[in-house]
């Protein structure tokens, strides 16, 4: 980021208004009445016996349960490990795509990496139950071919719902990729070939580099992404699973309870606001120290 | 469906061994992971085929009896539709709300950029569920009702995040000296903004309207408590018919749903371009 | 150009013509039932003939919400102008209801006269409105993996079902809050033994947990479990497929899964919601939905095909088997006992 020597607002800054207002409209407002469910005890507008209090957070903080906090730590780790494989996944993916020439090639893989966005909740799931479980497609020819003598257990369980999370998420992961590659110069790569870099070096030291922004923001998409998903680890992780969303859900459409989830919502935003303005300083950070070439 | 490997005619510098294994590798690896993505729709697909009204595997043959019934009742035809059409209007929606926050956010020169960009990527991290809740209570309180322009706004919030990131993503790694050189040599700022900017960031916005349209297709949670009697979207329609039923219909109502959305990208694509065609 | 005095003139008579009118454009104003219904088999012959005929008789639209769940929207609507006017759910929801004041609380013939006609469990004191239908829900099981025949409940302990052997989280699933209570029954006191019911299902790990029946039906037609809890229309569906999968009503007694229909206290349109619900407990309107989704009619006086006869429960002696758990006793400790079973199945 360049330094700039003005330190006030330039009038592009006015372009924000739309979004701020759509913001305000659409999502301070209701979640304003999210945190005020909160710190009632019922629904004071349906309820006039609803009373305030702190009990939905001592709930939580408190855990005599013993659920809640692995919950929390169990979203953070499955989001976490989703992003990282997701990003392992993406970038070769979104390099091979930004450096296509052929029309046609870049048209039928951006194709093939959209489609698993497209597929739906519901069906993808089935589709997974079909190749994961224990006498599905990859169970019975790894059987079959003798390489194990039991079923793995591929699903019911994390690994089961980190697949099928990245399978969602590796397509914004390298859209994200593709459109940051594709504006790096391929001519600054080929002037370090020449200089003598062999392929992976002038990879390494020089598109990576470039291309860390976008890194950093798919990386953010898929986490923030991966941390408020309830439908999938649901389906997915059996009981092993339990995330902070998937609570929060529970108590929504089961339990009834929208004010012990909103308190578990604000909790849940909180935390993420906070890595994420973290990773936008480091973002910063990084992309300022790298000026471009 | 998956490509087949581009040949060695690609781009690459001239001097190079005639067998490549490090190309190779490189593709393999790229057709591996390929096959990752594709797998679980080739199942969609056969079940989508498969005659018995179950799903099933193996399959037991071929048959187009479920687009048929998909074709065939109203219910699905009518959320396809509604929902088509409702990420069209997402799509321009957040593309321009979107941009324009993220050119504010990048050039505008705020105090606590950071922050301001952390607050529009909250819709993202809070579960859809309560985003979806929290909408519904807020729009009954104000006497709103539950009006289709209501879940437009709605999918336009969950969607303009992504347009932000992407688009943010872009200007980031932009040489801000083109806009300078068109400066120099006379043209106005709007033309500069134009002719010059709005071209190089066509990759960024690309990416987010389509994910603006593929998420506002594929939205479930906060069209849940949003959606009216015979105004229902597409995913709310598939996920009740199969809490009751199982059987292929659902599988060929994902596949019409790809293919039909894969247009639209397709055109978009032709429209706006994911790869960019300036280059110095 | 119309001269002034014509277009007077016209004026006042589409003004007569308008007040003569209106009494007749007022009543042709239309009631509109606002109610909700499940998907599926059940929504298309509702879509298809039962809410077409309905409002063909009482001239009213009737809007059915599909989009489930129902009763956090009902919760978050104003109590007298309430999202729905009839809330169909199944017991355990409509009990959460009534304790929040969203439903009714007894419905009886003076409201809807059919329910003189119903089977005591459908309006019993485990019931909130009244049930129109019921499912049993027992044991499903595969017939080719040389299984007896599940005679007892626990028979889901058998070893050798170690890791093929299926039932519900809990949390979410109503059937898995009735196996739970269940296991209370058979390996202790009663219903509400809950120690007895969280030993026994500890010693039923390895167990496969899933959301919702439909997914438990795919594993038992793929063969991932070969006995699981079920409902018996859950299996009965696959009636004339020839699929190798059979119910099982154990001899401790079947748990009912009922279809239960409210009306909402704040509800405009009182008197078209009772007559909704007279309407869905009648034996014809009973027998088409029950043969089309295998339900068991709450009606005594519905007389189904013999295939539908001889596997639903449609005689007061089979009705007696159902067992009712008390729902209102299960959700006021609902928020503990899914924390200590999220703590017993995981890993």
């Amino acid at each position: 980021m360049p330094s700039v020597a003005a330190s006030r607002p330039t009038p592009i800054a006015w372009l924000l208004a739309p979004a701020l207002l759509l913001f305000v409209l659409f999502f301070v407002l209701p979640f304003g009445v999210m945190v005020l469910m909160s710190v009632y005890s019922g629904n004071p507008v349906t309820n006039p016996n609803a009373f305030l209090t702190t009990r939905h957070y001592e709930r939580f903080l408190f855990d005599t349960a013993g659920i809640f906090h692995d919950a929390l730590w169990a979203t953070l780790r499955i989001g976490l490990i989703t992003t990282v494989v997701s990003l392992l996944i993406g970038y070769p993916l979104a390099h091979w795509m930004a450096r296509m020439q052929s029309r046609v090639g870049h048209a039928l893989v951006l194709m093939a990496v959209i489609a698993p966005m497209l597929t739906g909740i519901v069906v993808r799931t089935f589709a997974w139950m079909t190749l994961l479980q224990d006498k599905g497609v990859i169970n019975t020819l790894l059987l079959q071919w003798g390489l194990i003598s039991r079923p793995l257990p591929l699903m019911y369980n994390e690994f089961g719902t980190v697949v099928a999370l990245v399978h969602i998420y590796v397509p914004f992961m390298v859209l994200t990729l593709t459109g940051v590659i594709g504006r790096i110069d391929e001519r600054l790569e080929q002037a370090a070939r020449s200089l003598g870099a062999g392929r992976l070096r002038a990879f390494a030291e020089v598109t990576l580099p470039l291309s860390l922004p976008g890194i950093l923001a798919g990386s953010l998409l898929v986490f923030a992404l991966s941390i408020s998903a309830y439908v999938t680890p649901s389906l997915m992780g059996g009981t092993d699973v339990l995330t902070l969303p998937m609570l929060i859900a529970q108590q929504v459409g089961t339990s009834f309870n929208p004010n012990f989830a909103g308190a578990l919502g604000v909790i849940l935003l909180i935390v993420s606001l906070a890595i994420v303005v973290a990773y936008n300083h480091i973002l910063a950070r990084l992309s300022g120290e790298r000026g471009l070439a | 469906m998956k490509a087949q490997a581009p040949t060695v005619a690609s781009a690459a510098p001239a001097n190079r061994a005639p067998f490549d294994a490090g190309r190779l590798a490189y593709l393999t690896l790229n057709g591996l992971l390929l096959l990752f993505l594709l797998a679980p729709i080739a199942i969609v697909l056969i079940f989508a085929l498969n005659p018995t009204p179950y799903i099933s595997f193996p399959p037991v043959g071929v048959s187009l009896r479920w687009f048929q019934k998909f074709f065939a009742t109203p219910e699905f035809t009518n959320a396809l539709t509604l929902s088509l059409w409702i990420a069209g209007c997402v799509l321009v929606l957040s593309v321009v709300i979107g941009g324009a926050c993220a050119l504010a956010l990048a050039r505008g020169n705020l105090p606590g950029r950071g922050w301001l960009t952390a607050f529009f990527m909250s819709p993202l991290m809070l579960p859809a569920i309560l985003t979806g809740l929290a909408l519904f209570q807020s729009f009954l309180l104000s006497g709103v009702g539950r009006p289709v322009w209501g879940l437009i706004l709605a999918h336009t919030l969950v969607a303009v995040p992504y347009v932000i990131r992407t688009t943010l993503a872009v200007l980031h790694n932009f040489d801000h000296r083109i806009e300078e050189a068109a400066a120099v040599l006379g043209a106005s700022p709007v033309r500069v903004f134009f002719e010059v900017t709005l071209p190089l960031i066509r990759p960024g916005v690309f990416a987010g309207g389509v994910f603006a349209f593929i998420v506002s297709f594929d939205q479930f949670p906060v069209s849940l408590f949003l959606v009216v009697p015979k105004g229902e979207t597409l995913p709310v329609v598939l996920f009740n018919y199969m809490k009751f039923d199982l059987d292929g219909a659902i599988a060929a109502a994902s596949m019409v749903s790809i293919l039909l959305a894969l247009s639209v990208v397709l055109v978009l694509e032709r429209l706006i371009g994911l790869k960019a065609y300036v280059k110095l | 150009m119309i001269s002034r005095r014509t277009a007077l003139r016209i004026g006042a008579g589409v003004a007569a013509a308008g007040a003569l009118g209106a009494p007749a454009i007022l009543h042709a104003q239309t009631k509109t039932l606002k109610i909700t219904t499940w998907g599926g088999k059940w929504g298309e012959i509702m879509k298809a003939t039962v809410l077409p005929a309905f409002e063909k008789e009482f001239k009213c639209t009737v809007q059915a919400d599909q989009a489930f769940p129902y009763v956090p929207k009902l919760q978050a609507s104003p109590k007298n102008d309430p999202l729905y006017d009839v809330l169909h759910t199944n017991s355990n929801e409509q009990w959460n209801c009534v304790v929040e004041g969203l439903v009714m609380d007894r419905i009886t013939p003076k409201e809807v006269p059919n329910v003189a006609d119903v089977y005591p469990y459908a309006v019993s004191d485990k019931i909130v409105g009244v049930s129109i239908f019921t499912s049993a829900i027992g044991l499903g099981y595969r017939t080719d993996k040389g299984l007896a025949k599940p005679t007892s409940w626990k028979d889901l302990a058998d070893p050798k079902l170690a890791g093929v052997r299926g039932s519900y989280i809990i949390p979410v699933n109503s059937l898995g809050q009735c196996h739970l209570m269940m296991l209370g029954k058979i390996y202790g006191k009663g219903l509400q033994d809950l120690d007895a019911a969280y030993k026994a299902l500890e010693q039923l790990k390895p167990i496969k947990l899933v959301d919702f029946t439909g997914q438990m039906e795919k594993l038992l037609l793929s063969g991932e479990v070969s006995e699981a809890v079920i409902h018996d229309s859950g299996i009965y569906r696959y009636d004339g497929q020839n699929q190798p999968i059979d119910f099982a009503s154990p001899s401790e007694g079947v748990m009912a899964l009922e279809q239960v229909l409210n009306v909402t206290p704040g509800s405009k349109v009182k008197e078209l919601a009772f007559a909704y619900i007279d309407y869905m407990l009648r034996p014809d309107v009973q027998k088409l939905l029950a043969e089309g989704v295998w339900y068991s009619p709450s009606n005594k006086k519905v007389k189904l095909g013999p295939k539908y006869d001889e596997k639903l429960l449609t005689t007061e002696a089979k009705v007696a088997t159902l067992i009712q758990p008390d729902w209102k006793w299960y959700n006021a400790r609902k928020e503990d006992i899914d924390a200590r079973v999220t703590k017993i199945l995981k890993g």
